[in-house]
């Protein structure tokens, strides 16, 4: 119900608005993937939501659902459940446009193309027969990739934004009942940070200073869930993903200064950035053999993420920063569903619609939030008994905002728009 | 069969995301409203010609507000705007001051750059720069007071007026405003009356010869100038007066930086001792202000007569480093009363207005701007240039952008602002 009173109708006729000629569009596109940097996108500020091909096609629901090896990240007590073993490996391409324009100004600036790749891994072992199953997982929970022009009007807040954060999750999931299983998995988080902006200090020759913040982070988290299956026929799944607080010691600040300054400059940094925790639940309904209908509701802890600090080695001219971010707590809705049509074909598609945990005052460039809408689709096939192979696509689009940051003072309106196509393999034996 | 079914649903999806892969920002319309820019005009001083760092030079000239305005305009009918820009070969044009780096003591270490002046051989008491011949629109002439604009041989007393005009001095006979006026146009911006004041506030009201203008006067021109800009139906834009008092001509040197300074090596020391307008010897209390340049004077302490100067009622600082608490009042009553006859002309005549003393207090008492911290400080306030008075590029386009918000709003039309980050605060070596 909160999910039709959220969800904006008006978006619905760009589905129908298909044409064949757009097709040399999407050719350059398609070149322009393969061209493309290994970074990513952002799916709820930097929360990336794309850890399962089969469950991105629904819309991002699987918490409730035993459907496949992404079970490791979507909920591990369904692990032991899944009815064979199996290895996955997959990717999911993302584009992402975000216009720009400055209140009062004629100009619309936007990011540069990038294509970010998140990648994700799973696999599951032991015995189906056995009421204990193992688990790995490879996944990128987190991420941005925000690249605007070195000389766009927002340059002295942002310039661009790399950041990722790939979770490493050993799993083991416990049956304690033909009904219900349990299951639970340590996370190590590989973090990486890239941050670059404009410094306003005018060199020699009339260009503008820069910096850029690079830094690596290594933590630990957790990942738990419990799996239901009831006597009505409905799977019901909770998980809690727990925050991991990623902490940069000692990351490299490199200031390009005029000379006159550059012995006041600081070289190395320190900052924590929280990952946050985000706890789900989710429901499986099974209306006949074919049909699957999943349906999520996550709720991710974003208060934690209050400000973002630099600590610099060298304050003599540039200060310790505190940027408030105030982010509060933001649900997101997810409704999938999948038929598998025939033997070898399944088809798949999702809505969903995610709040934004920006509130009002607080949206910076390198992360232009707001509540958006996502609509995907996506196929199975069955190659053999043993291979397959899923296709997804996810749209987003995130709602234009006008906004003056409270920090910067930055003044203008943000809409984005986000295309992910992506695809897997997997192995079953 | 089924292959190609499964292709066409792959386009489908891919062509349904990438439609429209720019998000899009509602188009807007750039409009003149009720005013027409075909011929726009300045008419001004110092800061409208462009001048900073102490000089009128071609970089200056080619950040002008009014030619940033002028461009905008372009959008909503605006015209060629000519300013009488120095030749390449005389960039420097009256010389201008550089930041040469910083002492041990971390003061600024400043010179003068003129290598490319446009002086002409043989100036007498008057200089004379090398005459501009060619369409104008610029018309600001640095140093100019409201008490000129009416003067037929204020020709001969202002080079950079001179430059301007086809006769060379001393056989100049135009008045400024007649001048200005003389060549149809349809709208006009006029910044006058800074000079009035300005003059016996840096000579710290020590000179006779610079006196304020009376007020009745500087009423009584204001409307001459007002009524003959408008005799023809033209539109136009006003600005008051900046508090030259919040300019970091008289708040970088205090009297605790120089008692601090003096204090390294006499510790003893507890007062510096000013001569006052009025003639009498006191010590200088946190109310008088010493004015920019008594900051590279380097007298302070140094002996004459064998008396520290300044720091012995017998050898005190003399007036014309400093505005004392007195003069400092009669500044602020001028200036006030300025800008009461500025606005109401301005309202009668139902003209738009930039109100320059509140826009410079807000920005010099600190403010980011696109993720720029301004202030009034000097040097690190990148809004003020290196004479203390004078407006950087910077400073300038944050003015151009309040002269077309006021536009906008007075004759409902759209110039598009300028974009403020792509012009330089001070340069560093």
């Amino acid at each position: 119900m909160l999910i039709k009173s959220k969800i904006n109708i008006s978006y619905f006729p760009k589905i129908n608005r298909i044409s064949i000629n757009n097709y040399p569009n999407m050719k350059k596109i398609v070149l322009s993937f393969l061209l493309g940097l290994p970074i990513l996108g952002y799916s709820q500020s930097f929360q990336v939501n794309l850890q399962g091909q089969k469950q991105t096609a629904m819309g991002g629901a699987g918490t409730g659902l035993a459907l496949d090896e992404a079970a490791v990240f979507f909920n591990p007590g369904a692990v032991s459940f899944l009815k064979k073993n199996g290895v996955q490996a997959g990717i999911s391409p993302l584009y992402l446009k975000t216009a720009f324009r400055e209140n009062g100004s004629n100009i619309t600036e936007y990011n540069k193309d990038k294509i970010a790749t998140p990648v994700m891994g799973y696999a599951v072992f032991g015995s189906p027969a056995n009421r204990l199953r193992f688990g790995i997982g490879i996944y990128t929970p987190f991420g941005g990739a925000m690249h605007w022009k070195e000389d766009w009007t927002g340059k002295f807040t942002v310039t661009s934004l790399d950041l990722q954060a790939i979770y490493i999750q050993p799993t083991l999931s416990l049956k304690i009942t033909d009904n219900i299983g349990i299951g639970g998995g340590l996370v190590y988080s590989l973090g990486k940070v890239d941050l670059r902006r404009a410094i306003p200090i005018t060199k020699p020759n009339g260009e503008i200073s820069t910096a850029k913040l690079k830094g690596d982070a290594k933590d630990f988290g957790w990942n738990a869930g419990i799996y239901v299956q009831t006597v009505s026929g409905v799977s019901i799944g909770v998980t809690h993903r727990s925050q991991i607080t990623a902490k940069v010691k000692g990351g490299d600040a490199i200031f390009d200064v005029p000379d006159a300054l550059r012995a006041t400059m600081p070289t190395k940094f320190d900052a924590e950035l929280p990952l946050p925790a985000t706890t789900s639940i989710g429901l499986g309904f099974y209306p006949s053999d074919k049909t699957t209908i999943a349906v999520d509701v996550n709720w991710v802890h974003w208060n934690k993420y209050k400000e973002l600090a630099f600590d610099y080695d060298n304050n003599a001219r540039i200060p310790d920063t505190k940027s408030p971010r105030n982010y509060h707590d933001a649900a997101a809705f997810r409704v999938g569903i999948q038929n598998q049509t025939t033997n070898r074909l399944a088809l798949r598609a999702g809505i969903a619609y995610a709040m934004t945990p920006v509130g009002k005052g607080y949206v910076t460039p390198e992360v232009p939030d707001a509540d958006r809408l996502l609509l995907s689709a996506g196929l199975g096939f069955k190659a053999s008994e043993r291979f397959l192979i899923d296709l997804s696509f996810l749209y987003e689009n995130v709602k234009a905002r006008n906004e003056t940051n409270i920090e910067t003072g930055l003044s203008g309106e943000f809409k984005t728009a986000a295309y992910i196509p992506g695809i897997s393999f997997s192995y079953k034996w | 069969m089924k292959s190609n079914f499964i292709y066409k649903s792959i386009l489908a999806v891919a062509i349904l995301g990438m439609a429209s892969c720019k998000p899009e920002l509602k188009d807007i319309t750039p409009t003149k409203g009720s005013a027409d820019f075909s011929r726009y005009i300045a008419v001004g001083n110092s800061l409208t010609s462009g001048y900073a760092d102490g000089g009128l030079f071609l970089e200056g000239q080619q950040n002008s507000y009014p030619l940033m305005i002028a461009e905008q305009m372009k959008a909503v009918g605006g015209g060629a705007f000519a300013t009488p820009f120095f030749k390449d070969s005389e960039a420097d044009g009256s010389g201008h001051l550089v930041l040469k780096g910083f002492d041990a003591k971390g003061l600024p270490q400043l010179a003068e750059q003129k290598d490319r002046l446009a002086v002409r051989p043989g100036s007498g008491a008057v200089t004379l720069f090398t005459k501009y011949t060619g369409d104008l629109n610029n018309y600001g002439v640095p140093g100019i007071k409201l008490a000129h604009i009416t003067a037929g041989v204020y020709g001969n007393l202002n080079g950079f007026y001179e430059r301007m005009l086809p006769t060379d001095a001393p056989g100049n006979t135009t008045p400024y405003l007649e001048f200005v006026t003389a060549k149809p146009y349809t709208f006009f911006s006029m910044w006058l009356g800074n000079n009035d004041i300005l003059g016996y506030a840096s000579s710290g009201g020590a000179n006779p010869n610079d006196q304020p203008t009376p007020k009745a006067m500087f009423s009584g021109l204001y409307n001459i100038a007002v009524n003959k800009l408008t005799e023809k139906e033209a539109k136009g834009v006003v600005a008051t007066i900046p508090d030259v008092l919040s300019t970091p001509y008289f708040n970088t040197v205090t009297l605790a930086s120089l008692l601090a300074a003096v204090q390294v090596s006499a510790p003893t020391v507890k007062d510096i001792y000013i001569k006052t307008g009025a003639g009498a010897t006191r010590p200088a209390t946190a109310q008088d202000y010493f004015v920019l340049p008594f900051l590279s004077a380097g007298l302070l302490g140094v002996p004459t007569g064998g008396i520290p100067y300044g720091l012995h009622p017998l050898n005190p600082v003399d007036s014309r480093w400093v505005l004392d608490k007195d003069e400092a009042a009669i500044v602020a009553d001028y200036t006030n009363a300025y800008n009461a006859t500025i606005k109401s002309v301005a309202a009668a005549k139902g003209l738009a207005l930039v109100d320059a003393y509140a826009l410079l207090k807000e920005y010099g008492a600190g403010k980011d701007v696109n993720g720029i911290r301004v202030s009034a400080a000097f040097i690190t306030g990148n809004i003020f240039s290196l004479d203390g008075i004078h407006l950087t590029p910077l400073g300038y386009s944050i003015v151009a952008n309040e002269f077309i918000r006021s536009i906008n709003s007075k004759y409902g039309s759209s110039i598009p602002i300028v974009d403020v980050t792509k012009y330089r605060g001070v340069k560093f070596p």
